[in-house]
């Protein structure tokens, strides 16, 4: 996708699979996930929880537990990631490669000063001498804008706002001078004033270091307009895969067209009726044979229960999902044809979308 | 701005709940006291619902447990139909005769799992209101009433009867909260946010459960919340609030289209899709909030507020009226 | 709403297992307690007839376990031992829990004043040196099966009612507890209803593992002459063993209640650990 800057991707995934053995069986956590991530670029990644945006980030990160079952093949820069995993490379993950969480608590070391943290990174990489890796350590925490940033060297996580940690956090991670970073739900724990704080400090970085970025989150509107090109996953699998703006456009996934119109908008008046998603996400461990979505979709049909649909072009550099795509010809026969009947073919009652959807016959705008 | 003041009550009738002069502290270390809540007062009337905001720390989830008595407040009045014959100040009822007006306020909580004893049957769980309360808790009657709020809320009461809460999803679980609030049929539920464990697919489902429940059984909803665009949607007036105090107060519609106080401002741009009726510059604000052990002097928002004045650390401003239903409490208010 | 086809309730009968260590202790368990039981009524020789067969005969098809000095029936006298001993474990942890149990629910749901006044009292009865205390007791009040039981039972009080209180102070942080509170649940009904189920989990664990400590502490007190006086239990029949003499002739007087008493304890360690942890994880269905 975009694919012509350099060549090359940074980041090369192909087919990847990531499984869990439970007692209850063998759980398909990723589910034939591909993508590619150019240099200086963010990719965005869109899910609810189990929809496998976190598993492939820790498989990237090579954070799996070893029970974890992975096929399918990682390229980062001409080398494979699985196999450094497997000779135990040191300096590729938190150096060429790194990745930030939602709760900053959980990559600090509570007992530790925050200058020590960052400069241990640095010597043990970048073989730093005490001194070179303290005056390191200030200058990152500057760059991440935190006031008083050499006072900060001295402070112990908790001394920190939520907002100051996730800083930290960053500064960590920008230690090594990243060529791919990874931000799993960056904001989600933190108020809304900070949020946008963060996601404006991660962008501006990201631009001046030519870094590539995945930005993970479960609310589209903190990609919107913040990344180049958007998957949305759902029950482990890429649903629609496209550039930003083109999603958002001319988006052709049932799922993510659900997805938009279920959240409330801040400019809705009150009391606007929300289009919900029925029913829940699938059970991971018996997929059913057809589409994952097919239960909760106001677009099905026959068939979408008997054969899983594969990833197909929408135009340029945008894939989905779908046998009935959001505002194909197909797309607007099926839905009106389940409207008609009241019903969808997984008996789901169409009348619980009253008042949704406008939007089928143009994609959703804004 | 952020300040006190009770112009903002209203004199009707059909007032259901009104928070009067609320203050929550919490003791800390050695004579050191949390300010959760400072002189905070609103109303709410019958069928309405009222929204709170704000960010972490700024007391809304104190507000809601002191209104329900858990723990007490440390001052102020909080009083169910006031002025009617079935008047109750919660804030001077002790022992069994709060316990006797408990079923008329209920509540639910922001963890769908932990608000529902694992060890219990979920048919079970619902009926424990009528089982305290209901002399004939296991006669037909108080059975039919089980079953009618499990079907309302979309949980199948024969499943419910043989099933724990680990069986079911984070939304179906609060989806039994809500029916273990209103099987008794309150006049007001508190909602503490309901909705912000919940997946975004599932959320739209237990906003919509909750609208019907209001329209069902003719609630009065409190509806607390971080997410601007959520308390927007269900709510008939919104209360902001920062570091315990309130900011500005008004019909939901009024103050998302015209925010008068410069934090609504703030948080209203802040969202990752901001308000159209917002700046998006008015963001920038500083990410410290000042600790509630010692807030700041006069207004409690001057410290992060763009234009704040000698004024403003001076004098607490009052709470005043800017349009029909329309409050805020700050010395620079943006008009218009 | 509608139901829909994937709204159904997850399937989450994901069976933990036990394992088959577990199923053999509780099997063990069961037969010693059913023999302890129907002592009086199964063919076996009374265990206090002298001369059942001679001195110190060894284990062979006549005694199965041998013979003590006196030529009493060992396999007999290790059946009777383990009335006394498991009611003397029964009796005490049953008073630990009913008391210690109740103490410690009412300090972890209310805080405060209960609380410090019964932690102190459970401190107090830890910093206690627990023989001088049976000792007191039993001096004072003779050592009958029932006087032993109690006082093993009083010392069980503290260890039982500190795991209750932790347990509740964690459930009582639950969301679950404060909306019992708010439908209007008295302080009673949230105790009875809403912890008690889950203390319970920890609780009963703790009861095996209670009741095998009991037993070994029950032997101790036997060579302090302190073992129970109505009737015998394994600890008197170890005791009753141990002379060098007898050690060194007829070592099977004591090793007979000895790997009685260690099968048991042991059987009831594992069984209560196993247990625990089935009972722990009951909660997080995947």
């Amino acid at each position: 996708m975009n694919g012509t800057v350099n060549g090359q991707p940074l980041l090369s995934v192909t087919d990847l699979r990531v499984g869990f053995a439970t007692q209850r069986g063998l759980v398909r956590a990723v589910d034939g996930v591909s993508f590619d991530l150019f240099a200086g670029k963010t990719l965005g990644i869109v899910g609810e929880s189990g929809s496998g945006k976190s598993v492939t980030a820790k498989t990237l990160m090579n954070l799996l537990p070893s029970y974890a079952r992975v096929e399918g093949s990682v390229m980062f820069d001409g080398r494979d990631v699985r196999e450094l995993a497997a000779q135990k490379e040191k300096h590729f993950w938190g150096v060429e490669m790194t990745m930030i969480f939602q709760d900053p608590m959980t990559s600090l070391n509570p007992v530790k000063k925050v200058g020590e943290q960052i400069a241990e990174s640095l010597r043990v990489h970048l073989g730093r001498s005490r001194k070179e890796a303290r005056d390191e350590a200030g200058d990152l925490l500057e760059t991440v804008g935190i006031p008083e940033a050499r006072k900060r060297l001295s402070q112990y996580p908790h001394e920190l706002s939520g907002g100051l940690r996730q800083r930290v956090v960053i500064a960590m991670a920008l230690a090594c001078s990243p060529r791919l970073l990874i931000a799993d739900e960056p904001t989600t724990a933190l108020d809304v004033t900070v949020q946008k704080h963060i996601l404006d400090l991660l962008d501006e970085l990201r631009e001046e270091r030519g870094m590539a970025m995945i930005l993970i989150t479960h609310d589209l509107g903190v990609v919107k307009g913040r990344t180049d090109d958007i998957m949305v996953m759902y029950a482990g699998r890429t649903m629609e895969q496209a550039d930003t703006a083109t999603l958002f456009s001319t988006m052709r996934h049932p799922y993510t067209e659900a997805l938009l119109e279920t959240i409330p908008r801040i400019d809705m008046p009150s009391h606007t009726r929300l289009v919900p998603i029925p029913g829940r996400p699938p059970d991971l461990i018996d997929i059913a044979p057809g589409c994952p979505f097919a239960p909760r979709c106001r677009y099905s049909v026959d068939a979408c229960v008997v054969e899983c649909p594969s990833l197909e072009g929408h135009g340029t550099a945008h894939v989905c999902a779908c046998h009935k795509p959001v505002g194909t010809e197909a797309g607007i026969a099926a839905r009106a044809a389940n409207e008609q009947q009241g019903t969808t073919p997984t008996g789901l009652d169409m009348g619980l979308f009253e008042g949704a959807g406008s939007r089928s016959g143009t994609g959703a705008g804004n | 701005m952020a300040g006190s003041g009770t112009i903002q009550l209203r004199d009707d009738d059909d007032i259901v709940l009104r928070v009067e002069n609320l203050v929550v502290e919490f003791p800390v270390g050695r004579h050191q006291v949390v300010h959760a809540v400072s002189d905070l007062s609103f109303d709410v009337r019958r069928g309405e619902t009222l929204g709170i905001v704000g960010e972490s720390g700024c007391g809304k989830s104190t507000t809601a447990r002191a209104i329900v008595q858990i723990p007490r407040p440390t001052s102020g009045t909080v009083v169910l139909d006031p002025g009617s014959d079935r008047e109750a100040e919660l804030t001077a009822l002790h022992g069994e005769s709060l316990r006797e007006v408990r079923p008329r306020l209920q509540m639910i909580f922001q963890d769908p799992i932990s608000s529902l004893n694992p060890r219990r049957f979920v048919r079970d769980i619902v009926a424990e209101g009528l089982a305290i309360w209901q002399k004939d808790h296991s006669g037909p009657h108080s059975q039919a009433r089980i079953d009618e709020v499990l079907e309302a809320v979309g949980i199948d009461p024969e499943v419910a009867a043989t099933r724990r809460p680990h069986e079911f999803s984070g939304g179906q679980c609060q989806r039994i909260s809500i029916a273990r609030a209103v099987a008794l049929d309150p006049e007001i539920l508190v909602c503490d946010e309901p909705v912000s464990a919940l997946d975004v697919s599932v959320q739209a489902q237990i906003l919509n459960i909750l609208e019907d429940m209001k329209q069902r059984y003719g609630l009065t909803l409190l509806f607390i919340s971080h997410d601007l665009s959520v308390v927007r949607n269900v709510s008939d007036r919104v209360v902001v609030m920062y570091l315990g105090k309130i900011c500005e107060i008004g019909a939901a519609d009024t103050l998302y289209s015209s925010p008068a106080h410069p934090y609504t401002r703030v948080l209203l741009a802040s969202a990752p899709e901001p308000a159209p009726t917002v700046d998006p510059s008015d963001a920038a604000i500083g990410d410290e909030i000042p600790s509630p052990i010692n807030p700041p002097s006069g207004c409690r928002f001057r410290t992060r507020g763009p234009r704040a004045t000698d004024l403003c650390a001076a004098e607490e401003p009052q709470v005043q009226q800017l349009g029909e239903d329309h409050f805020v409490a700050c010395h620079f208010p943006t008009l218009g | 709403m509608t139901r829909t086809a994937s709204d159904a309730v997850i399937d989450t009968t994901t069976r933990r297992r036990l394992g088959f260590g577990f199923w053999v202790s509780v099997g063990w368990l069961f037969l010693i307690i059913g023999v302890a039981v129907l002592a009086p009524w199964l063919p076996i020789a009374d265990p206090n007839e002298t001369g059942y067969g001679g001195r110190l005969d060894g284990p062979g098809w006549a005694a199965w376990f041998g013979t003590d000095t006196n030529g009493r029936d060992m396999f007999s006298r290790t059946i009777w031992g383990a009335r006394v001993s498991l009611t003397v474990g029964f009796i005490a942890i049953v008073d630990g829990i009913l008391i210690g149990g109740t103490l410690g629910l009412i300090a972890g749901y209310f805080r405060g004043a209960a609380d410090r006044v019964i932690s102190f009292v459970f401190f107090a009865l830890l910093s206690f040196p627990g023989l001088v205390l049976a000792l007191l007791i039993i001096a004072s009040l003779g050592s009958s099966l029932m006087v032993v039981s109690m006082t093993l039972g009083i010392l069980s009080i503290a260890p039982v009612g500190r795991l209750a209180r932790a347990a509740t102070l964690t459930f009582a942080e639950r969301e679950f507890v404060q909306a019992a509170r708010v439908l209007g649940s008295t302080h009673r009904r949230i105790m009875v209803r809403e912890l008690l189920p889950n203390v319970m989990i920890p609780m009963s664990a703790l009861a095996l593992l209670g009741m095998a400590i009991t037993i070994v502490a029950e032997g101790g007190l036997a060579f302090l002459g302190l073992s129970v006086s109505d009737g015998f239990s394994w600890g008197k029949m170890i005791l009753l063993g141990s002379s060098p003499r007898t050690l060194r002739n007829g070592p099977w007087v004591a090793m007979m209640p000895i790997g009685a008493m260690f099968l048991t304890v042991l059987a009831l360690n594992f069984a209560g650990d196993r247990l625990r942890q089935y009972l722990d994880v009951r909660e997080l269905a995947f």
